[in-house]
């Protein structure tokens, strides 16, 4: 032990200069005071904005360090620049919502930067404890920021729900992981992967802490039956917060749950592809079923994302190379249109009160044409209609499936997102054929003008040129079989 | 090696029959009590692996900063737990059947385990570098900081964010609180401070 | 360098149509001249590029469709036909552009025109510089929704919006058509990539292919469904319904789109595809019949039309007809050079028809003009202009391609060569006829319009007539000049291998030696077309009517554009209300409604009102729920299989 090799830091260089800035501009926060907030809030996302660079060029080829704890390559470059798109951007839309809520405070987009290093870290997880504590790093802050409103009591109660909820899921992820240690002797994926296409049939106690693991991630992505808290959360939490949970984490855990199962795991895909078709098939029809019940506009974004990741699973269960690439162009489009509607939702205000009931949208069309523009588009890429950004990535999700000979998932993804359809066409008809209630307060600040413009000229115009999203996603994707 | 087995067994008994009290004991405070009670076995049981430093952690950290936390809260805080509890026979049934349930199918798999043939020489011996056995202590140390440093470092940052967090959704600062200032006090000086008056007998004093 | 040409008037439409609040109505129009003019240069520039280099040039963008078997990529194709179509549309879109400065001066939605002007003109690049026929789709539809966006332009009125539909429908169809052809040759080729397709194209020959139960030649096939295509947006008989109503639209719009650029795409198609065409005589025989027959049906329509624009239009129906024809008898070069001599003439008709209508303040019918050739003598020399163009006088651009066209045919020496050759001839004097009897009625004679009227007849502004002279000028000389790059002796060193002309079918070859009574024919033919209307419309102002009297039903027969839109209504429109009638009613709304849609919808709301009470919102329901998941998840493992 005594001769130590200081290993290569370059690999972790993005989530060490994140972090690093999240430190300064903690100091800067407490020396400037209460008024610091907007400041610090443009350099957060100038520092994210820095890491998404470095992360893309430091993610060109695979490199491990930490003595195998930690990787960066394609894969891990392509989710990292998506969980950092949709972190930047939360921290862009929220600064005028703190601010109208008197609840603007430095520490938020502080937080947001070191969840989103937890993020990175899950995404280059190599070792099942660098997956722990980014997955921990990741949560604490998110508990904290889903309270982040302290005084208003449903903002607590969110960020309470999702704190019991989650040590609960965390306990089940550690048994999980201690099982899989226990039977393999290894926490470190490379040697797992040997560990496990060399021992012939797998035991029991290994599929079973693999099922532990992946339940904990399930919850993290909020696939049925481990949504409970997911409408009660987004409902409660201040709105760009729920943003934030709807994109950001959901980038990463599907990162992490692609890279745990489809690395060290990759021989044992007939034995899990089991679990990930039943989370699959129950997110895809509730998401799509319950949401149909709902009139407040956050719960039913909720619903939403779990259907959402429901279809992303399928991709997941294909487990190939253009299975994983399908996912991948999924979670990019899903992340534009979604930070497109929560954008929407940020500018549904009237007379200073979040107006957040679907009801609410009556007429908009008329009295704000362009935002019902702009949420009709929106809503069509989430029902999946085309020509818009949202028709393509269920079909690369559905093509791959078909390949692998999954025709009952998709068959039921189809069928599934037709009831969608259903929920997310209602809005354009509450807002183009009902009768309109008084607008929205304006302006809209130029933020959010900003993310709108470019969420919706990217799913509107995708079906022009996917290349710059399918084309790193296809060579993400073939990263990760590439080894 | 027959003293060890027993010792184990007793420091596992204990600790699962304080487990249960944990969660059945009517009292709150009692509840915390067993919890150390627990903790206390837990770190018997580190020792019997000659796991020393984690049984030391387990009993400062643990007993000596946590539980006596929850003790404090609990007794502070005038929580009706017989209220919250109401609903803990009503799912009783159900709850044990799952409960139940889980824990036949985790002892069957812990029948599937089997023992790497190296870790029975390989437990409780003590770690050689260059001849000298390596404490405890120091063999984490040495890990620690180097082949697990990410993760350490990883676990700094948790603990930034816990405590970032802890400040901001409890710190207040309220109008009117008195607050010491030190600067202000060294920057006193006797002018602004002292005054001397003159009193006279029977009169009033100026400014008073 | 083809890149700014090509993407510069989309840049200006984005620029005038997002921000035409904040740059108004003079910057918008600004932009999007600058960016047109700068384009139209830079257009000349690269083409004379190309003259210069042997092979197709083929600048990628981006990868596009990448699934399969299919591999689409965004790029253009430069080679000389794309190069002629680039300065062609680059060059009449810069003159209407500025022509609109002054024709829409008193719109209040200045910038949105603007802005579709260029965004038409941008999908017209795309279209002619597409290298596969995905990207030819892209332009193909992208120029078909500007068409629709600029003739429902006046949106508050009902006839441009049922023009527009229209328009929008009638090429639906013959999109279909293409289509299919587009699928028949991936089925056939395994490809989409022109380059490819060519290249192939011999060895498909003789194969054949299964289609609704028959088997039909492949190659046959698919160049007959492009060609139906090509008939939809060419407005070719029995799809040309669209063209005339089109005229609802600004007349700048009917200038740039509906005479110049957009309506030649199916003629530019054919030529293109070229390679294609050539293996499959029977194609071929296809696109010449049509063409000859249209060339003649629109002339005699054009006859009997009292509304400016719907003369010039049915012209441009008929003159489509012999670029087909061209086609049709393998003389690409020829109909190529008709597209861009007719873009010239054909335009400055338009724009000249606007300028009148621009005078009389808006009137259409040549009935309520006459007498105007005083007051407006720049326009009524340009539609001279423009008149002996299309007539085919000689020295005017159009006398070379015209005759070029038909002595073509007659040297083809086939039944559809000397049957298109007959009619192009009859047509001829048709055309010229029609052409002067507009003139006549226009600009001759005892003004018809109230005295209010005449009194506000004025001369356009400078910014019109800018744009009609230049036009003119190449009306008059550009065909002089071009002939022998085009259809001359110079015409292998100049097409190269943009167009291939099997040496069977060198009819354009054969052209200096056919008889000189068929050469002359389609002059004498003209000319005495131009007497009969000096008679019929000066001289002996009665002669019309009488005739009209005297061949009622003849009359009424051109009069209503042949009943074709009664006879569509009849057989398909109103075929399709009693269909969709019934089936709505009876089959939607009783049948499936209500087993379908309603009994499954009611019950997803049961199922969904169920599952939202699962949420109760407790942590430990929500917990047990998650521990009810873990057990249920490993008792699945655990139980042996």
């Amino acid at each position: 032990m005594h001769s130590f090799a200081p290993p290569a830091l370059l690999p972790a260089l993005p989530e060490l200069v994140l972090v690093c800035s999240a430190m300064l501009l903690l100091l800067i926060g407490v020396f400037r005071g209460e008024g610091s907030s907007r400041l610090v809030s443009w350099l957060a996302v100038l520092a994210l904005v820095v890491t998404l660079g470095l992360a893309v060029r430091v993610g060109l080829e695979p490199r491990v360090s930490f003595y195998g704890m930690f990787v960066t390559d394609p894969f891990a470059a392509f989710m990292k620049t998506l969980v950092l798109l949709g972190s930047a951007v939360t921290i862009l839309m929220g600064m005028r919502y703190f601010e109208d809520h008197g609840i603007a405070r430095f520490e938020f987009p502080v937080l947001v930067m070191l969840a989103s290093t937890g993020m990175m870290i899950m995404v280059s997880a190599n070792d099942l404890i660098t997956l722990y504590l980014g997955l921990e790093l990741q949560s604490l802050a998110l508990y904290v920021v889903a309270s982040f409103d302290r005084d208003s009591p449903r903002s607590s109660e969110a960020g309470l729900k999702y704190f019991v909820l989650g040590a609960l899921a965390s306990g089940l992820l550690l048994y999980g992981a201690s099982l899989v240690y226990g039977f393999t002797g290894t926490t470190n994926f490379a040697a797992l992967a040997t560990a496990v296409s060399s021992g012939g049939a797998p035991s029991a106690g290994l599929i079973i802490g693999l099922v532990f693991v992946a339940i904990g991630l399930a919850f993290k992505v909020s696939a049925v039956p481990f949504h409970m808290w997911t409408p009660d959360v987004y409902e409660g939490a201040p709105t760009p917060v729920t943003a934030f949970f709807a994109v950001s984490t959901k980038m990463a855990a599907i990162a992490l749950f692609i890279r745990f199962l489809v690395e060290p795991f990759g021989p044992l895909l007939a034995e899990w592809r089991q679990i990930i078709v039943f989370l699959s098939v129950a997110s895809m029809i509730l998401g799509s079923v319950a949401a149909i019940a709902q009139s407040n506009i956050k719960r039913l974004m909720a619903y939403s994302s779990i259907g959402h990741i429901g279809y992303a699973l399928i991709g997941l269960a294909v487990g190939t190379s253009s299975g994983i690439r399908g996912v991948l162009v999924y979670m990019a489009i899903y992340l534009f249109m979604n930070l497109g509607t929560w954008a929407v939702i940020l500018c549904m205000r009237r007379n200073g009160q979040m107006a957040e009931g679907i009801a609410d949208l009556a007429g908009l069309a008329r009295t704000q044409p362009g935002l019902a523009l702009a949420l009709a588009i929106f809503m069509f890429a989430m029902a999946g209609v085309p020509p818009t950004a949202g028709f393509f990535s269920k079909l690369y999700i559905f093509l791959a499936a078909i390949d692998a000979h999954l025709n009952g998932l998709a068959i039921i993804g189809v069928l599934a997102s037709v009831v969608g359809a259903f929920y997310y066409l209602r809005i354009v008809k509450v807002m183009y054929f009902d009768e309109p209630l008084a607008a929205f307060d304006r302006p809209i600040s130029a933020e959010l003008k900003g993310v709108l413009l470019v969420t919706a000229i990217v799913t509107l115009f995708f079906i022009l040129l996917p290349d710059p999203i399918v084309g790193p996603a296809q060579a993400a994707a073939a990263s990760l079989f590439g080894k | 090696m027959i003293i060890q087995t027993i010792m184990f067994y007793a420091f596992s008994a204990v600790a699962v029959a304080s487990g249960v009290m944990v969660v059945s004991a009517r009292n709150p405070v009692h509840s915390v009590l067993f919890l150390i009670l627990a903790f206390f076995n837990a770190a018997g049981l580190f020792v019997l692996m000659g796991a020393e430093f984690l049984a030391m952690i387990l009993v400062i950290v643990y007993v000596g900063a946590v539980a006596v936390l929850f003790l404090f809260v609990v007794m502070m805080l005038d929580v009706d737990f017989a209220r919250l509890r109401s609903g803990f026979l009503r799912y009783l049934p159900i709850g044990a059947l799952i409960g139940f349930i889980l824990l036949a199918e985790l002892i069957l798999i812990f029948g599937s385990w089997e023992l790497a043939p190296s870790v029975a020489t390989a437990k409780a011996a003590p770690m050689l570098v260059g001849g000298i056995s390596l404490t405890n202590t120091r063999a984490l140390g040495d890990l620690i900081y180097t082949r697990y440093i990410f993760a350490f470092q990883t676990a700094g940052v948790i603990l930034l964010v816990a405590m970032i967090g802890a400040i901001v959704l409890t710190l207040r600062h309220r109008v009117g609180t008195r607050r010491q200032s030190i600067a202000a006090q060294l920057a006193r000086t006797r002018a602004q401070s002292v005054e001397v008056v003159k009193v006279r007998v029977g009169e009033p004093v100026d400014g008073v | 360098m083809a890149i700014v040409v090509v993407f510069l008037p989309l840049l200006a439409a984005v620029i005038a149509g997002f921000g035409g609040r904040a740059i108004g109505d003079r910057g918008a129009e600004l932009v999007t001249c600058a960016g047109l003019i700068v384009s139209a240069a830079l257009a000349a520039v690269v083409f004379y590029g190309i003259l210069g280099q042997h092979d197709a040039q083929i600048i990628p963008l981006a990868s596009w469709i990448v699934s399969g078997g299919v591999d689409v990529s965004w790029s253009l194709r430069l080679d000389t036909l794309s190069g002629v179509m680039m300065v062609v549309v680059t060059l009449v879109s810069a003159m209407v552009h500025i022509y609109s400065i002054g024709y829409m001066a008193h719109d209040p939605h200045i910038p949105r025109f603007m802005a579709y002007l260029s965004l038409f003109t941008f999908f017209m690049l795309m279209l002619v510089t597409a290298d596969n026929f995905v990207q030819l789709f892209f332009g193909w539809e992208g120029v078909g929704l500007a068409s629709y966006l600029l003739i429902g332009f006046w949106s508050d009125r009902p006839t441009a919006n049922a023009a527009a539909i229209k328009a929008f429908v009638v090429n639906r169809i013959g999109d279909f058509g293409f289509a299919l052809g587009i699928f028949t040759v991936f089925v056939v080729f395994g490809s989409l990539d022109f380059g490819t397709v060519f290249a192939k194209a011999p060895s498909a020959v003789g194969t054949t292919i299964e289609f609704l139960h028959w088997r039909v030649p492949s190659l046959t096939l698919a160049c007959i469904l492009l060609f139906v295509g090509a008939m939809g947006k060419s407005a070719q008989l029995g799809l040309h319904t669209w063209l005339p109503d089109a005229m609802e639209g600004p007349t700048p719009v009917s200038a740039l789109i509906h005479a110049a650029t957009m309506v030649t795409a199916g003629v530019y198609m054919v030529a293109r595809l070229s390679p294609m065409f050539e293996y499959s005589a029977t194609a071929l025989a296809v696109v010449g019949v049509i063409g000859g027959t249209t060339a003649m049906f629109a002339a005699s329509i054009g006859m009997a039309q009292n509304d400016i624009k719907r003369v010039i239009a049915y012209s441009t129906c008929s003159q489509l007809g012999y670029m087909f024809f061209a086609a049709g008898v393998s003389a690409y070069g020829a109909a190529i050079f008709h597209l861009f001599t007719h873009a010239f003439f054909k335009a400055l008709l338009f724009l000249g028809a606007g300028s009148v209508i621009h005078a009389v303040g808006g009137e259409q019918d040549m009935r309520r003009m006459g007498g105007l050739w005083q007051k407006i003598p720049y326009t009524y020399a340009v539609m001279w202009i423009g008149s002996l163009s299309l007539a085919g006088i000689p020295l005017f651009s159009g006398y070379f391609s015209k005759d070029t066209i038909l002595a073509a045919s007659w040297a083809a020496g086939d039944a559809v060569g000397r049957y298109s050759y007959c009619l192009g001839t009859f047509t001829a004097f048709l055309t010229a006829f029609y052409s002067w009897r507009l003139i006549i009625m226009t600009f001759h004679g005892k003004p018809r319009a109230d005295a209010e009227t005449m009194h506000h007849v004025h001369e356009s502004p400078w910014v019109m007539l800018i744009p009609l002279f230049v036009l003119a000028a190449g009306a008059t000389v550009a065909g002089y000049f071009t002939r022998g790059f085009f259809i001359g002796e110079g015409r292998t060193a100049f097409w190269k291998a943009s167009i291939l002309v099997l040496p069977a079918h060198n009819s354009l070859g054969g052209v200096e030696s056919i008889p000189a009574a068929i050469a002359y024919l389609p002059l004498v033919c003209a000319l005495l077309g131009i007497a009969v209307a000096y008679l019929c419309y000066m001289v002996r102002p009665g002669i019309p009517a009488a005739l009209a009297m005297r061949f009622r039903a003849l009359y009424l027969f051109l009069l209503n554009k042949w009943y074709f839109d009664e006879l569509y209504d009849r057989l398909f429109v109103h075929t399709a209300f009693v269909l969709g009638d019934g089936l709505w009613k009876t089959g939607d709304g009783t049948i499936i409604d209500g087993l379908g849609p309603d009994g499954i919808s009611a019950a997803t709301r049961e199922l969904a009102r169920e599952a939202s009470k699962l949420q109760t919102g407790y942590v430990y329901h929500y917990a047990f729920v998650m521990l009810i998941g873990v057990v249920a998840l490993v008792t699945w493992y655990l139980i042996p299989r």
